[in-house]
């Protein structure tokens, strides 16, 4: 009678949660910050630190849906002429309508929520791949952005609208303390509720969270809504603290945003990802445009930078992963 | 029921397209006034009415008057001709004067935010002086104040900022001045009742939004019979802005008389599409451009004038105006300062030092400039 | 009603390859419709002239838009093509400006364009990152040291031999075009009734079953990704014999321009799915839109997001005729 042989266990290399992507990513970052702090005495001020945190607010903001959005399988080439968009509808709202100013700020969240909307709907109802509907959408809504302002720029806002874009509150910068909001409620949301665990499931399987009975189509609308209406919000940041609107402002967002999050773990095939990983993948590449800065490094050596570290870490994460996944 | 819904969407927007081809504007997208000058030739007086200085101040600014300095450079972008002579204007005025050390460094497209971001990690890195051409005049002031409130002087050139978030900006020439050199060419080369069009980066760019709008004033009161066909937005790409202008030499055809390039990409490709074109000598391209990159239109007589002033210059005066600051020798309220090789700078407006007039880049003297 | 069943199953081949070939036809109308259709409100654009310049201007996108196409439709994507392009046009240029026989300054792009992208390939297939983690690293690597090794000057004074876009074969076809024909007919026949080029579409179709065919994942991605570095050269070619200068730079958003001719044309990001005629003459569209625009007097403010609602509309009939056809 012969045994049947036990599988082999596969040989931990260290505790799960060690090798966990985002743990390897902040253990890169902190390596990464000491070596710069060291290079550069300026650059691990708290000084800098909270202004590097006020910089990446508007990124910041955007990169919590999206991450939903990519865990779900999916991605938003638009965001970036959303938040376009919405800058050019909060000061010709304001402007041209004669919307007084909160009811503008208003106005272009809405917008930004519709923007995303349709985006969603087209995705989920006419079952547009959203790769192809986002990149359609993002020439669509930069053109809206060109058109409706015709090229003028709205300036000249009372004192009180500065404050969100540019002021402190209880010594940290007043946006940073809504993308604080944002990402608790983000994480409870993404971790906590049924509302994160579909996400999982759409990303995993979308066909058989279908069968299981989630309301699929309804949760892939919300957040692509969710994503155009942080996008407005952004919006309003960027013009609190730049003090104008300008048709091309966000351009270049989207590659940014998706960066941050493929960078922070995120699968861009679905199912895997955390708002923690987002916030660190973010950081890392914040900090370290900032820090190359600082060191002196100039503006083309540096993205080239960024470039292998994309690269490099999700390489380093994925076969560490893989490793513990015992594949 | 779907496409149907598309195609609403599409002739709404088809719609709102061709009403507002009625607008009439060439593009000066700002809401500012327009000055011309006066018809006659040659150069116009500006002797407008002194100006009391309106420019910001750096709060308790270290003083380093005849110490080395270091400075930062930060322009609209980097990778153009343009502002690699810039550059090179300041590294020759950084090593005559001995004491300053200049660096450049930009983002890698004309983009305000990313533009911003350089000056704010410039901030802090704790320099002595900041240069900068913004890419808006408006946007960028907060990150400026934020300098000048940390003791850092500011200094601008070819794309100011609003007054108060600089000290003083080197102005390569004025508005109206290169409007008035360009439209007295194009009307001199391709005749008073012509028509021509217009090939410029974009609408929202600060600084070709007032040119064209000043070109407007000014051709509506000096050449009246000169007629405004049309603008088109090349970006800075070279291939696009030769697309877009064979595509208005194909549109009008002998209609078109004239090309106006309105950034040193957009008229080197305008001069390469009637080259291309075989309309040398029949349509007119007036333009601003770096020398070099004309150079091939010139000298085949493609193109007779190229209107610029010198960037390499603009960079080396702007060098040594923050010199001067930062020893003291130019306070608010003055009428001129001292400018190196370039001899004595009067200025104008109140904070804007005058570099002189646009330069005309003829056969002739095209050949002695290497930028 | 065996008889009628066997029938069913006999003209269901035809009605998938009509289904596979109309977004081509579509394509094809749609080119010369507009062209018809602006023609009468402009009679100039229908000037060999004006037509001829269209397709020149825009051919190295077509040729571009033919290895994109080929790496979506095996189910990757790529975004860095827009900065190897202008990588490849600035070190054809130097080259040239230094002396280099011009036939090198040809050869080497190509060359380089499939060693960069088949390294990539390798890097997404090897080491199982995927497509648009690396290709998005690579964007900023490229587009970086493009302006890190140049600083950004412009290339003056090519040699006159240097323009392969000026050479009029047989004294009329212009070599744009001429390479955008060829180059497009050759990758279909290929794609079509090769079986090397049919893997691209197993695989992209559906990789687990490729592989139980034999079919081998890593080695089909490299080879797509190095067809596509090959036509990524012969459109950096393109792209620099044009002008008379060459920007050093690379051109803003090329790569977004690229996806949407691929997509348009037809190709689906799903994978398994499209052809490179779609997308040559997608992007022959795309350039005739834009032209169209300046010659209708379309407000100049309005051209991007008349663009924009094309080509969404473009993708939602294409969508909704791929789902008529598969549910009838």
């Amino acid at each position: 009678m012969s045994e049947i042989p036990l599988p082999q266990t596969v040989k931990r290399v260290a505790p799960w949660w060690l090798l966990r992507h985002e743990t390897m990513l902040a253990a890169i970052l902190f390596v990464a910050l000491v070596i710069l702090g060291v290079l550069n005495n300026r650059f691990l001020t708290l000084d800098n630190l909270l202004n590097q945190g006020r910089l990446t607010t508007e990124v910041g903001l955007i990169a919590l849906p999206m991450t939903f959005i990519i865990i779900t399988g999916g991605i938003d080439l638009s965001v970036g002429s959303i938040v376009g968009l919405c800058a050019i509808m909060l000061g010709y709202s304001w402007k041209i309508f004669g919307f007084p100013l909160p009811l503008a700020i208003c106005f272009s969240l809405v917008v930004g929520a519709a923007a995303g909307f349709l985006n969603g709907l087209v995705i989920t109802k006419v079952k547009v791949p959203p790769l192809i509907m986002t990149i359609a959408t993002l020439a669509l809504y930069r053109g809206l952005a060109e058109g409706i302002s015709q090229a003028h720029s709205v300036r000249g806002y009372p004192e009180w609208f500065y404050f969100v874009g540019q002021s402190d509150l209880f010594g940290v910068p007043a946006q940073l303390w809504l993308l604080l909001i944002a990402i608790v409620v983000a994480g409870i949301a993404l971790d906590r509720t049924t509302f994160g665990r579909t996400l999982y499931a759409i990303g995993n399987n979308e066909t058989a969270a279908r069968f299981s009975g989630l309301p699929v189509d309804r949760v892939k609308l919300i957040i692509y809504t969710l994503s155009g209406l942080m996008a407005g919000l952004s919006a309003f940041v960027l013009v609190s603290r730049v003090t104008t609107t300008r048709s091309d402002m966000g351009s270049g967002y989207e590659l940014d945003v998706i960066a941050a999050v493929v960078l922070g773990g995120t699968s861009i095939f679905g199912g895997l990802g955390t708002i923690w990983g987002t916030i660190v993948g973010l950081a890392m590449i914040q900090l370290l445009k900032n820090g190359l800065a600082l060191t002196g490094v100039k503006g083309d050596a540096t993205i080239v930078v960024i470039g292998a570290v994309l690269i490099l870490s999700t390489l380093v994460a994925g076969s560490l992963q893989r490793r513990r996944d015992g594949v | 029921m779907k496409l149907r819904l598309a195609a609403v969407l599409f002739s709404a927007t088809l719609l709102a397209g061709t009403a507002s081809a009625a607008d009439k504007r060439w593009d000066g997208a700002d809401d500012l006034p327009v000055n011309p000058l006066a018809c006659s030739a040659g150069e116009a007086s500006a002797a407008p009415a002194a100006k009391p200085y309106d420019g910001g101040q750096p709060t308790n600014a270290p003083d380093k008057a005849g110490k080395p300095i270091s400075l930062v450079d930060v322009p609209k972008l980097i990778g153009i001709g343009y502002f690699n002579a810039t550059t090179k204007g300041m590294q020759d005025a950084a090593k005559t004067l001995g004491n300053v050390t200049a660096k450049t460094d930009g983002p890698t497209e004309a983009k305000i935010d990313e533009q911003i971001k350089f000056i704010d990690n410039t901030i802090t890195s704790g320099v002595d002086g900041i240069l900068f051409a913004a890419n808006d005049p408006v946007a960028i002031a907060p990150v400026l104040k934020k300098a000048l409130s940390k003791g850092i002087h500011v200094v601008g050139y070819d794309a100011n900022a609003t007054p108060d978030a600089r000290e003083w900006f080197i102005n390569q020439a004025e508005f109206n001045g290169i409007a008035k050199a360009m439209i007295d060419s194009m009307a001199k080369e391709a005749g008073e009742d012509k028509s021509f069009a217009i090939v410029t980066s974009t609408f929202t760019t600060p600084n070709q939004a007032r040119w064209i709008a000043e070109m407007s004033a000014y051709a509506q009161k000096c050449h009246p019979k000169l007629k405004w066909l049309e603008t088109v937005e090349a970006q800075e790409d070279n291939n696009l802005s030769f697309n877009q202008a064979t595509t208005l030499i194909n549109k009008y055809g002998d209609k078109l008389s004239g090309l106006f390039g309105m950034t040193s990409v957009a008229t080197p490709a305008s001069a390469e599409a009637v080259t291309k074109a075989k309309l040398c000598g029949k349509v007119a391209v007036v333009g601003l451009a770096t020398p070099n990159a004309m150079k091939p239109y010139v000298n085949a007589d493609c193109v007779k004038s190229v209107v610029l002033w010198n960037p390499v210059d603009l960079g080396y005066a702007a060098t040594y105006v923050m010199r001067a600051v930062v020893d003291g020798k130019l306070k608010p309220g003055a009428t001129s300062v001292e400018a190196g090789k370039l001899g004595k700078l009067n200025v104008v407006n109140g904070s804007e030092i005058l570099l002189g007039s646009p330069f005309i880049f003829t056969k002739q003297n095209i050949k002695d400039f290497d930028f | 009603m065996i008889a009628a069943t066997l029938t069913r199953t006999e003209a269901d081949p035809r009605r998938l390859l009509k289904a596979l070939a109309s977004q081509e036809v579509l394509l094809a109308i749609a080119v010369v419709g507009l062209a018809i259709a602006v023609g009468f409100y402009n009679p100039r654009f229908l000037a060999t002239r004006n037509l001829s310049d269209v397709l020149l201007g825009n051919a190295y996108i077509a040729v571009a838009a033919v290895g994109m196409s080929m790496v979506i439709i095996s189910g990757n994507i790529d975004i860095s093509v827009g900065s190897l392009i202008g990588v490849l046009a600035t070190l054809s240029g130097t080259l040239a400006v230094d002396g280099a026989p011009i036939i090198i300054t040809w050869l080497v792009p190509l060359v380089v364009g499939v060693l960069v992208m088949a390294a990539q390939g390798a890097v997404i297939a090897y080491l199982r990152i995927p497509a648009i983690v690396v290709t998005l690293g690579m964007l900023s690597i490229l587009k970086g040291g493009l302006i890190s090794a140049t600083g950004g000057k412009w290339i003056t004074d090519l040699p006159d031999g240097f323009h392969l876009a000026d050479i009029e074969l047989f004294g009329t076809v212009p070599m744009p075009v001429l390479l955008m024909i060829v180059a497009t007919i050759l990758a279909a026949l290929w794609m079509r009734h090769s079986a090397s080029g049919r893997t691209i579409y197993a695989v992209g179709g559906n990789a687990e079953a490729a592989r139980l065919c034999g079919i081998s994942q890593p080695r089909t991605t490299v080879m797509v990704f190095a067809l596509h570095g090959f036509f990524a050269g012969v459109a950096a070619l393109l792209y620099a014999t044009q002008l008379r200068v060459i920007q050093s730079t690379v051109p803003p958003n090329l790569e977004l321009t690229i996806i949407t001719a691929s997509v348009v044309g037809g190709v689906s990001i799903l994978g398994g799915v499209g052809t490179v005629i779609g997308s040559s003459l997608a992007a022959i569209l795309i350039a005739e839109i834009a032209s169209a625009l300046v010659f209708t007097d379309v407000s100049p403010y309005w051209i991007r997001a008349v663009q924009g609602s094309l080509i969404l509309i473009t993708v939602i009939a294409d969508i909704l005729r791929r789902r008529r056809m598969a549910g009838a």
